[in-house]
This record gives structure tokens, C-alpha cells and sequence, in this order.
């Protein structure tokens, strides 16, 4: 950039994951700086990507770039991001988007913050320098509104997977989750915010259910961005759910959110990532970056509390989830829960994925009938 | 007194972290007193072999890896060494699949043998020497001279072979020497009239099936062949860094490294990036290169390689690599003849003063 910018003149804009739209906005906005949100991931968006970068990369790096061009677009002249060197291609994200968003023309400061070894303190360093806000009551109100969201959002995910599959009339659950995620939205003070979940939950259950139900359980695995995009992933849960299949998914947002920020002083309870590794003992003994360690824990943690199976979502070429696709079998085997492994890309027809699911629901469903 | 060996022979998988540091692996474990059973070479058989055990998604040489554990394995090994060379630097790591290879391999091979398993994370503070003491701690030897011992001799065999390949003699026969304990060195160098640098992972490139034999093809085709062995790593660096790069794999020296030195010093006419199908780093650092090469008309062709690979078409496009390199060069020399051509007619004729 020639001139620095202002931090009033900033508008920034962040790739989309899952709904973390909604608190990064919070947080943004209660530090006194502008926004603007990139449009829901899409065909559209697929495709600006995957014009824009080289051929040979992951999925999650084309709707990164795809976001990023489509903020910009609309005035955007601040990016954030964060990395995480040494887990992956994630690492190296930032870098190129830079320089191909460079070599498009664009100009704009890009603010990138560590998410390895140094946590809160980049930070909360990434956000001063976005919006150079001295105020600690706007960082409290800020944190405060984000997390609280978070965990509202989160919490309603959570019952919308319960709630789905027994649900009496089709769709209520998924019009109760829309409608709370509105409320997130619009949520401005702090006190409103800490009230969101406990809403949230009376709110579902005044949804008519049947209790009695018999639904098969089934864990989601994988890689993190494809779990929290439902574009990405073709809207997995929401057709599990439909099927009458509970879906449970270990990896929330708020959750991988806390193990990372948090120093681990503070945790109350044994945190997801650690109890992954104990349970993956037996298959890994080194954590090698990525998920893998997660989906091989997340998986023998599910045989052994009578979820029905698994399945394990990955994009195309990831490295991190073929190690897993690798030792997935024979955790299949040995703890005996079935698991189907789905690798994405641009180009997956949803019509093949869809009979393979299927195929698979109707196999648990039977396995389970016979026990 | 000397400690009682665990294992007497040890196997090493002729794949992978073999081809940069058989000599260091070499010295170490005869200076332990260990024996080494290398796998055979590489074959179509190996490889199928391989592609049976791990996911089709698994790339090239994880798969050429397995099938050579097989092959240990049905020559009766009892220990293999399977590194897990997890950082090599602080921050900077190793591809996911290198760094769990044990994990791969003690899931998908269902058979009785001991991984001996060390671990190499910089970035957690698991140095160099804690990554030796743990293999030989596997191997029944904890006595800390004996372990220094073993790791300067493995040193010095490594030096040796390093300054052999810097001189300009070929991988193989440094490889032969440094082992046997001899050093020579290069003193003629043939010039040839075109010169290429090769960026790939020395697992690939050495490994004459995975590489279909591509340098001495291209010397057959009369052309100069470098590669990464050719130039020490601090100069690799700190071209890496002129280019204002920053190392981010731990590999990363012997693909973009080795380029950027040769982009830069303008020796060579054109760059060959060999990896892979599926290879999450090279996918990333050949498009870096790339970039570089098109602002300074440097001439690049990425070479994919996969189990299926045909020799044939992979020959034409070398050779089509090679003839644009020719033309290109022969068009540069005719150039600057007719320059100096139109420059005497013009002192004959008395034009120029």
C-alpha cells in the first residue's frame, strides 16, 4: 500500500467459515470499525476461485480467495485472516491470496494473525492495529458479544441436529434455528448476548417432538472447513437430518475458538483436542498437523459410547485427512463402527454423494436392528 | 563394557528420507554397530505392491514407501527405521504424510515387526540429538559417548558425500564412495551446450522408477543436469530469501531453494519441476517458482508424476521442453553474431568512426 490507511477509513472483511460471520461482526463493529461480509459461499463463488488460483490446491483456499475477491468487490479495503503455520497448506493461505490478489489489481492491506504458539497476544494485536481502538471497555464488549454469540449459534446447531430428525412438523427446527440466528445477529449489548443461549434452548424445546423415536447416531469427521461450510459440504447435516438420522458433530467453532485462545491454565474440563489424543493413543502416537488426530480420536470415542457410524469428510488432496482415510479402516475394524469416507471437490455431483450416504444410512439402520 | 544390541540388522526402506540421508544413516548405525538391510530398487512390482495397502488417494511416494516395507518384510527384517521428521526448524514442518508415516504404516501393514520411530520436532523442542539418542535408545544403547560417537562419524560420511555432489559428480557414485570411504573429486567439467535445473524432492528424482530415469535421459540429450545436491543449503537460503520468500516446508531448499539460486545466478537455460500427483507442497512451491520464472523469461515445465505415468509421452514432452530451450539459445547466438556481423561490414564500408 502507498499511503497508510486510516483506521477510520478501514473496512474490513474476513473469509467465510461456517456462521463465524456473525461474531467476527461483533466484535468488529464493537471496536468502532467498519464492515462488510462477503456473500454466502456459492457456484459463483466457486467459480471465481477456481479461475483465480492453481490447480493443485485445496478447496477451502479457492472459497477463501473467492471470498476475498467478492469483499473487495464491494469496497472492502482491510482483509484479516488467520494462519497457522505448521499444520498444513493452511500455512501458506495468506501468502498467496496475497500476491494473486496483488497480481489482480487490488489494493489492499491484508492483517494476518498466528493462531500457533502465540494465540492471544497476536490477537488481540491484529484487531488494535485493524481499528487502533485503546478503549478496554469496546475489547470487553467486543470478546464478550463474539463469545456469547458464538456459543448461542453453537448451542443452536447443537438442538437443530437433536431436534431435526424427531421433529413432528418438517422444518420447524430448521425455521427456529434461522430465526435465532437473526437474533444473534441483531443482538447489540452485552446482557442480551449472555441471555442468547439459555433462550435458545427454552425456545427448542417448545418444538413438538416425538421422544420414542428410534434414530441411529452419526458422528461427522473431518476437516474443519468443509464440517462448518454447508455449501462445501452439500448441506450434509441438513439431509441427515431429513433422512431421520441424528447427526452429532465434535468440532464446534466456539469450541476449537476456546482451545485456541485460552490459556490452559483456565480450562475447566478436559478439552476436545485433548481428549482426542488420548483416545487415538492406540492408532497415533504424534499429532501431525490438521484434523487427523481429532477424526481418529472423535472416531474410537464414538464406538465406545454407542453411536451408530461415521462419517468422514475431507476435500480433495488434503493431506492431513488421507493420513486419516489411511488409518480409518482399521479403527473400523478393530472397534467395530462403520465409516464412510467422502472426498470433496468442486466438481462432486450431489446426486452420486447422496446414494452413497444413503447407502450407507441404510446399513446402519440395519446393523442396528440386528443387534 | 559395551551395551548389548536389542536388534543386530535393521532395515531401511530405499524411499523417502533415504535418498538425502542414507550417509548420515549409514555412518550412525555402523558406528553403533548395527547392521543395515537396504530394500531392493524400486520396480513396477514394488509399487503395486504398495498401491494395495495404502488409500488411492495417497500419493506416489507414500505408496512406493509401503511396498518397500513389504519387501523388507519378506526378507525377514525384524526392525525397520520409519523416521517421523516432523519440523526441521522452528515453524517450519514437514508434509503431513512424512510427518505420520509411522502412523500410516503401523495402521495399514497388518504384520508382526518393530517400527523403531524416532521423532524430529524442532518446533516442540525435540532437537537433533534427542531424534539419535531415541533410535538408539530402540536399538538398546543409551550410553551418551557412544551416541556422540555414532553421530560424528555419521556426519563426516554425510560432509563427504555432500562435498562430493557439490564438486559435480553424479548422486549414485558419491553415494557408492562416501560409503566405501573414498573421496574423489571433479576436476574436468565437460560443457554441454544447454543446462537445466531439476526441482524436485530427492525421492523422487533419484529414485530412477519414480523419475523414469529423467536425468540421464535429459544427459543423453546432451544437456547439463543440476539439481538440488549440487548447491549447499545456506546458499539455496539466502536465494530463496533475495527472491523475498520465506522458507515454509521443511523441504523446501530442494525445490525452491535450489531454483531461486539458479533463477538468480542465470546459469542455467531452462527449470524442470518434477512431482508428485497430488503433492500438497509442490503444488504450492512450483506455482511460487513459476511466478518468478515469468517475471524474469525463465523458461518452466512441471512434470506430474503418478504410478501410471507413461514413458512415452513423458519423453515427448522433455524432448519439446528441450528442442524450445535449443531454438531459444540458437535464436540468442544468432542475434548477437549479426550484430557483430553488421558491426565489421560497417568498419570495412568506413561508416563508423
Amino acid at each position: 500500500m502507498k499511503e497508510k490507511l486510516n483506521a477510520k477509513d478501514r473496512i474490513i472483511a474476513w473469509p467465510r467459515m461456517g456462521r463465524i460471520d456473525i461474531p467476527l461482526k461483533a466484535l468488529v463493529q464493537a471496536l468502532g470499525a467498519k464492515v462488510v461480509i462477503p456473500p454466502a459461499n456459492s457456484n459463483e463463488a466457486l467459480e471465481i476461485g477456481v479461475r483465480n488460483s492453481i490447480e493443485g490446491i485445496c478447496l477451502p483456499y479457492k472459497l477463501n480467495l473467492a471470498n476475498y475477491i467478492m469483499a473487495l468487490d464491494k469496497g472492502a479495503n482491510t482483509l484479516m485472516m488467520f494462519q497457522a503455520p505448521g499444520s498444513c497448506r493452511l500455512g501458506n493461505y495468506t501468502k498467496m491470496a496475497q500476491k494473486t490478489l496483488k497480481q489482480m489489481g487490488y489494493d489492499f492491506d491484508m492483517v494476518i494473525f498466528d493462531m500457533y504458539k502465540s494465540k492471544m497476544v497476536q490477537t488481540l494485536q491484529a484487531f488494535w492495529h485493524v481499528t487502533h481502538c485503546l478503549n478496554p471497555y469496546c475489547y470487553y464488549k467486543g470478546f464478550s458479544l463474539g463469545f456469547n454469540k458464538l456459543f448461542a449459534i453453537d448451542t443452536a446447531e447443537r438442538l437443530l441436529f437433536y431436534t431435526r430428525p424427531r421433529e413432528i412438523n418438517k422444518g420447524d427446527a430448521e425455521k427456529c434455528y434461522h430465526k435465532w440466528l437473526k437474533i444473534a445477529d441483531e443482538t447489540n449489548s452485552v446482557l442480551k448476548a449472555k441471555r442468547l443461549k439459555r433462550q435458545v434452548i427454552e425456545d427448542f424445546k417448545k418444538i413438538p417432538i416425538d421422544k420414542n423415536k428410534k434414530v441411529p447416531k452419526v458422528y461427522l469427521t473431518g476437516e474443519f472447513f468443509v464440517l462448518l461450510d454447508p455449501y462445501t459440504n452439500q448441506n450434509i447435516e441438513k439431509e441427515l437430518g431429513e433422512m431421520g438420522v441424528e447427526v452429532q458433530r465434535q468440532i464446534m467453532f466456539s469450541d476449537w475458538l476456546e482451545h485456541v485462545l485460552k490459556p490452559s491454565i483456565f480450562y475447566r474440563k478436559e478439552s476436545h483436542r485433548k481428549r482426542c489424543v488420548r483416545y487415538a493413543k492406540q492408532y497415533m502416537k504424534r499429532a501431525i498437523g490438521g484434523e487427523c488426530i481429532e477424526t481418529i480420536g472423535d472416531t474410537v470415542y464414538a464406538a465406545k459410547h454407542g453411536i451408530d457410524g461415521i462419517i468422514h469428510i475431507s476435500p480433495f488432496s488434503c493431506m492431513p485427512e488421507i493420513v486419516a482415510q489411511n488409518i480409518l479402516p482399521k479403527v473400523s475394524k478393530n472397534e467395530n463402527i462403520p465409516v464412510l469416507s467422502l472426498v470433496l471437490d468442486e466438481q462432486t455431483g450431489k446426486a452420486g454423494y447422496l446414494t452413497r450416504i444413503e447407502a450407507f444410512i441404510d446399513l446402519i439402520k440395519r446393523r442396528k436392528n440386528n443387534y | 563394557m559395551k551395551q548389548q544390541l536389542i536388534y543386530k540388522k535393521i532395515g531401511i526402506p530405499k524411499a523417502l528420507s533415504y535418498y538425502n540421508n542414507y550417509p548420515f544413516y549409514y555412518g550412525f548405525f555402523t558406528s553403533l554397530g548395527v547392521e543395515i538391510v537396504l530394500s531392493d530398487k524400486t520396480t513396477t512390482a514394488i509399487i503395486n505392491t504398495g498401491t494395495k495397502y495404502v488409500v488411492s488417494d495417497t500419493c506416489l511416494p507414500i505408496k512406493v514407501y509401503a511396498g518397500h516395507i513389504i519387501n523388507l518384510l519378506d526378507k525377514g527384517c525384524e526392525a525397520i527405521f520409519i523416521p517421523s521428521l516432523q519440523s526441521t526448524g522452528y515453524k517450519i514442518n514437514n508434509c503431513s504424510k512424512i510427518r505420520g508415516l509411522p502412523e500410516i504404516i503401523r495402521n495399514v501393514i497388518n504384520r508382526p515387526f518393530t517400527m523403531i520411530e524416532p521423532t524430529l520436532d524442532k518446533t516442540e523442542n525435540i532437537n537433533f540429538y534427542d531424534f539419535c539418542a531415541e533410535t538408539a535408545k530402540a536399538l538398546g544403547i543409551t550410553d551418551k559417548k557412544e551416541i556422540k560417537k555414532a553421530i560424528s562419524f555419521g556426519w563426516e560420511i554425510y560432509d563427504k558425500f555432500m562435498e562430493m555432489t557439490q564438486s559435480g559428480i553424479n548422486y549414485k557414485e558419491a553415494l557408492d564412495n562416501a560409503i566405501n570411504g573414498k573421496f574423489i573429486k571433479k576436476t574436468v567439467d565437460i560443457v554441454k551446450p544447454l543446462s537445466v535445473v531439476i526441482m524436485g524432492h530427492g525421492y523422487n528424482l533419484f529414485d530412477e522408477r519414480i523419475s523414469l530415469n529423467l536425468i540421464k535421459k535429459l544427459e543423453k540429450m546432451n544437456v547439463k543436469v543440476y539439481t538440488s545436491l549440487n548447491i549447499p543449503r545456506e546458499k539455496s537460503l539466502s536465494a530463496l530469501k533475495q527472491l523475498g520468500e520465506v522458507q515454509y516446508w521443511a523441504n523446501e531448499l530442494e525445490l525452491t531453494g535450489t531454483a531461486a539460486y539458479y533463477l538468480l545466478k542465470k546459469k542455467v537455460d531452462g527449470i524442470i519441476a518434477l512431482s508428485a500427483f497430488g503433492c500438497g507442497p509442490d503444488s504450492l512451491m512450483v506455482d511460487e517458482i513459476s511466478y518468478h520464472c515469468k517475471e524474469k523469461g525463465m523458461p518452466l515445465i512441471h512434470l506430474t508424476i503418478d504410478e501410471h505415468t507413461g514413458e512415452a509421452g513423458f519423453v515427448t514432452r522433455i524432448e519439446a521442453f528441450i528442442d524450445m530451450l535449443m531454438r531459444k539459445k540458437r535464436s540468442l547466438i544468432v542475434k548477437k553474431a549479426d550484430v557483430v556481423k553488421i558491426k565489421r561490414e560497417k568498419i570495412l564500408t568506413g561508416t563508423v568512426k
